[in-house]
């Protein structure tokens, strides 16, 4: 039986900043969210589809719930999103979490440092708990 | 409020204070009597990029002209800076520890890092410049990174 209840996944929407640092913690948070801690309850959104107006892109945001991860304080994940008519239920600024976790220092680019890759993961783990309770808030089970 | 020697490079519109002295590294010092508060210039804080930590030495450092008085952390590069002006430290900016992000919004205004007594301003302040030297240094370093690319 469905529950008609269950929302649909949360979009996990990136920074698409190449070349920085920050715009690569981004990233590889979203990676670590969507492929590795909540891959059954999220989706990963493209915010360079986004721009381009990729209809399947647009599609995802449609009545679901979004996470972005910005890297810098220009917020293109969190404009572009509301600008496609979709619903931010959290917003994260990479350097506002690096604040949280001053023992991570992120650095490299390509290839993030081990700081950098702790940082995402301690940011990974801080969507994978709002996931959890946008789900149990909008009446949805929970896998996680 | 002061008034702004402005301009604009590329994209960037950088201003400098008219009301107070500048060292070469882009600290800005104030005198309010002998309490000389300091802070870091529109250019430096641009350059440098999205404060992410700033430490600032704690009250009763004792200073010498040029000694380090902070240390800034941004998403682009560590920077040790060297006080403007000798002598101790009597204030902190309690903003430099909760929202150091306000160095960014409002470099001259609430971003402000420190307030030192000085010793011998008036032998400090001849070795900084004044605001319309400074926007002349400024411009050059601002169009040496523009070149660089």
């Amino acid at each position: 039986m469905i529950n008609q209840n269950l929302p649909r996944k949360v979009a996990i929407v990136p920074c698409s900043g190449i070349g920085k640092t920050y715009g690569s913690v981004s990233r590889e948070a979203a990676y670590d969210v969507t492929e590795d801690l909540r891959p059954d309850e999220t989706q990963l959104v493209s915010l360079a589809m986004l721009v381009l107006g990729d209809k399947s892109a647009r599609a995802a945001l449609a009545g679901a719930p979004a996470v972005t991860i910005d890297g810098c304080k220009l917020a293109c994940a969190t404009k572009m999103v509301l600008e496609s008519g979709g619903t931010v239920t959290k917003d994260y600024a990479v350097l506002d979490v690096y604040r949280r976790y001053k023992q991570f220092k992120p650095q490299g680019i390509a290839e993030l440092n081990e700081g950098g890759q702790r940082l995402a993961r301690a940011l990974a783990e801080e969507i994978a708990s709002v996931v959890d309770s946008t789900l149990v808030g909008s009446g949805g089970e929970k896998n996680g | 409020m002061p008034n702004f020697l402005e301009t604009t490079i590329d994209k960037f519109i950088f201003k400098v204070a008219d009301d107070r002295f500048y060292n070469p590294a882009g600290l800005w010092a104030q005198a309010e009597g002998r309490r000389i508060r300091i802070g870091l210039s529109d250019f430096q804080q641009q350059r440098s990029g999205d404060v992410a930590f700033a430490e600032i030495k704690p009250v009763g450092t004792q200073l010498a002209f040029d000694e380090e008085v902070a240390i800034i952390e941004t998403i682009k590069v560590n920077i040790s800076l060297g006080s403007p002006v000798a002598g101790s430290v009597v204030e902190v900016n309690p903003a430099m520890t909760d929202a150091p992000e306000v160095i960014n919004l409002d470099p001259y205004g609430a971003g402000w890092m420190a307030i030192i007594e000085a010793e011998h301003w008036e032998t400090d302040k001849a070795h900084l410049m004044n605001p319309q030297t400074y926007f002349t240094h400024m411009k050059s370093l601002a169009q040496e990174e523009l070149n660089k690319g």
